[in-house]
């Protein structure tokens, strides 16, 4: 299976496919490497399975009995992780690669959670014609939500403040 | 844990030979203190200590498994 293929494979029957190894240059190897170092001493039973590749992109999953309540349960923990894989890689290598991590399909989930939530939000601020906020989440997790709501033609949506407190607003459109 | 915490952190800074991990255990919970060389403590704080934090969010994830509460301080 070619990661074309893999990235879209997202239904929820389906069996997760993994990426051979060697289909993965020195760089991309170093990252596995990082992930799997990082499980062994974490001491938890888990292990980074490589699930696609789409340019600089190389999404992991962290798989194992460990791995549902340590990553893919609680809040921001694969976030952290990420962000933290992410500041390493990038001493460790030339190229530009860039860690996504997922466990336990969390990202999915996550981002249906978002989306019920905004939604939600959305028609609250159409009925009272007043601003509403999200509270604070990572850029990729606001994009998500500037994403869904762009097409809405009733509202607008816009980030404001400083990261870790920046948050999304969603406002009604004057017509 | 410690090894976790250990390997993150002399994985973050320019002089890994310099790092100190110290494990402080408390009835209800285990602060690890984290020791670093001057010049890397940029480096394991960040600016407006996100990956101080980042490491935080790490350790407690790791912990849950065993219902434990774990503190990680940069000792400056």
């Amino acid at each position: 299976m070619t990661a074309e293929e893999n990235g879209t494979s997202l239904g929820e029957s389906e069996q997760p496919v993994s990426i051979d190894t060697t289909e993965l240059n020195a760089d991309q190897r170093q990252a596995v490497c990082l992930l799997e170092e990082v499980c062994v001493a974490s001491g938890l039973d888990c292990a980074p399975i490589v699930r696609s590749l789409q340019g600089a992109y190389i999404y992991i999953d962290l798989a194992g009995s460990d791995a549902h309540i340590t990553w893919g349960r609680m809040g921001h923990s694969l976030d952290a992780l990420q962000f933290l894989c992410n500041l390493i890689i990038s001493h460790r290598v030339s190229t530009d690669v860039r860690i996504v991590l997922d466990s336990d399909n969390y990202r999915q989930r996550r981002a249906h959670a978002l989306e019920e939530k905004a939604l939600e939000i959305a028609r609250e601020v159409k009925e009272r014609q007043e601003e509403a906020e999200f509270e604070p989440l990572p850029s990729h997790e606001r994009r998500l939500i500037h994403t869904l709501l762009a097409e809405d033609p009733d509202i607008t949506t816009y980030s404001e403040g400083d990261d870790p407190d920046r948050h999304v607003v969603i406002s009604p459109k004057r017509r | 844990m410690q090894h976790l915490i250990e390997y993150l952190v002399k994985a973050l800074v320019d002089e890994p030979d310099q790092v100190n991990i110290t494990e402080v255990a408390q009835e209800e919970a285990t602060t690890y203190e984290v020791r670093v060389a001057p010049s890397d403590l940029g480096k394991v704080i960040g600016k407006q200590g996100r990956i101080a934090n980042a490491l935080r969010t790490v350790a407690k994830a790791a912990a849950m498994k065993n219902k434990r509460k774990v503190y990680v301080e940069i000792i400056a």
